[in-house]
């Protein structure tokens, strides 16, 4: 028989009875399914990880990495500390330290705050108790000492706007995180695809520089699409890091040139190709069995890609997506 | 010895459940009720269904399978589909016949209640 702490309160465990068991009867709200280690619904954190590895059947390396558990599987043998994982983020306060545009829409932020993450996860940004946004990391620990963000602006983005005119260097801004399970775990010889549209380079920064780090020396195709070639951004530094490292394949695939924007005559788009990005990725990669998969940028994208990799042979556990979601109030993580 | 064990227990399943997925995917009778954008937790739910079909430990009752699948107006047809690629997966894997009519009794014990008869 022995314990568990659960948001500061003490549940003693009957004998046989399950960590999600015990929360159940002590009356904390957990949320649950099958019961059998199978829908992974009560996923639960804790440090202790000798208690939990047991309870660790099936989940991915990264809920591993992350000390996730199934809690209707742990049936702990000395007292632990468990948390939910949607709550088990850290909350502290970031300076601004940079602020670059890297395009006409996107900003690049540099922040420093003590934060222990993996690079690709993602931080949830508040300019005040009623505003908050989620960016995912392009930096990586071990290399840099600040967090990287990469923030496009929205005409009408509340947020999106004040970091655009309203936030300076030096200012101090609340930050919770880090979250998320899109981040570098793979074979190091692995074929790497590394997909991302817009903004979803930022995590996919985050990833690339996680893989050479690890001394990754399988082949990495990184491939980035754009609705229109003006909006790639990062492509000189891109392109540099393909020339110093030559198992990266680079690619960057846009829709279309944008009349709007009216390139003028001496803009240099030979960099890219005009192609529907799903279309390449069929064509380049008729057979992904093997692959070692990340996909990062808006939900429809990561989606449809998922289901097209899944199906020219990934892995379904191969696969890993950051999905932008578009932020709703009711979406709204709690308030630090 | 349990047909679970058999078949192989958990690895079985995980080797088993990517290829029984892109057969209900890309089954035109069926592909609709498997369209999902989390297409990991619908594969969750691919995996919970083939422990329950291989005799492995689950808690799904009569109840639940009646309960997910009663707006979904299935018919024979669809139960058939879902079971044909089942088999065709088995097959895949090389697994034996008289194993494969073990499952076969399993998933088809279970179809008044996804038929919601």
């Amino acid at each position: 028989m022995t314990s568990i702490v659960f948001e500061n309160r003490n549940v003693t465990l009957k004998e046989n009875e399950s960590v999600l068991d015990g929360l159940l009867r002590a009356g904390h709200d957990i949320p649950n399914g099958c019961r059998a280690g199978v829908c992974q619904s009560c996923i639960m954190r804790s440090d202790s990880t000798e208690e939990i590895t047991h309870a660790q059947v099936g989940l991915t390396e990264a809920q591993k990495t992350l000390k996730h558990f199934l809690s209707c599987q742990c049936h702990p043998k000395s007292p632990i500390s468990v948390q939910s994982t949607s709550l088990s983020s850290q909350q502290t306060e970031g300076v601004v330290i940079e602020k670059t545009l890297l395009s006409s829409s996107i900003t690049r932020l540099r922040l420093t705050a003590d934060i222990d993450y993996r690079p690709g996860q993602y931080l949830t940004l508040w300019k005040d108790k009623n505003l908050a946004r989620c960016y995912s990391l392009a930096s990586h620990p071990k290399k840099q000492n600040y967090l990287e963000l990469h923030i496009k602006h929205l005409t009408d983005g509340a947020f999106s706007s004040w970091v655009k005119s309203g936030l300076n260097i030096g200012d101090k801004i609340k930050i919770q995180g880090p979250l998320g399970k899109c981040f570098y775990t793979a074979d190091k010889a692995q074929p790497l695809l590394l997909a991302a549209i817009g903004t979803g380079l930022a995590p996919i920064l985050g990833i690339l520089q996680d893989a050479l780090e690890k001394g990754h020396h399988g082949a990495i195709h990184l491939i980035l699409g754009a609705s229109s070639p003006d909006n790639f951004y990062l492509v000189d530094e891109l392109k540099k890091l393909a020339a110093q490292n030559r198992q990266i394949s680079l690619t960057f695939v846009y829709q279309n040139i944008s009349a709007q924007n009216n390139p003028t005559p001496e803009s240099d788009f030979s960099f890219a190709v005009q192609k529907d990005i799903y279309q390449h990725c069929k064509e380049t990669y008729p057979d992904m069995k093997g692959y070692r998969v990340f996909l990062c940028g808006a939900e429809s994208f990561t989606t449809k890609m998922r289901k097209q990799c899944f199906l020219a042979g990934a892995g379904m556990g191969d696969i890993s997506a950051d999905a932008f979601i578009p932020f709703h109030t009711s979406t709204l993580p709690p308030s630090p | 010895m349990s047909l679970y064990e058999k078949l192989g227990g958990d690895a079985a399943i995980n080797a088993a459940v990517d290829i029984f997925y892109r057969k209900v995917l890309t089954d035109d009778r069926i592909s609709e009720f498997f369209e999902s954008t989390d297409m990991e937790a619908q594969h969750a739910k691919q995996k919970a269904f083939m422990t329950m079909a291989f005799g492995g430990p689950n808690s799904y009752t009569g109840k639940d399978m009646r309960e997910a699948h009663k707006h979904m107006n299935l018919n024979d047809e669809h139960f058939n589909a879902v079971a044909e690629d089942l088999v065709a997966t088995l097959n895949e894997l090389g697994v034996a016949q008289e194993l494969i009519d073990e499952v076969v009794t399993i998933v088809s014990g279970a179809k008044d209640d996804v038929l919601n008869k």
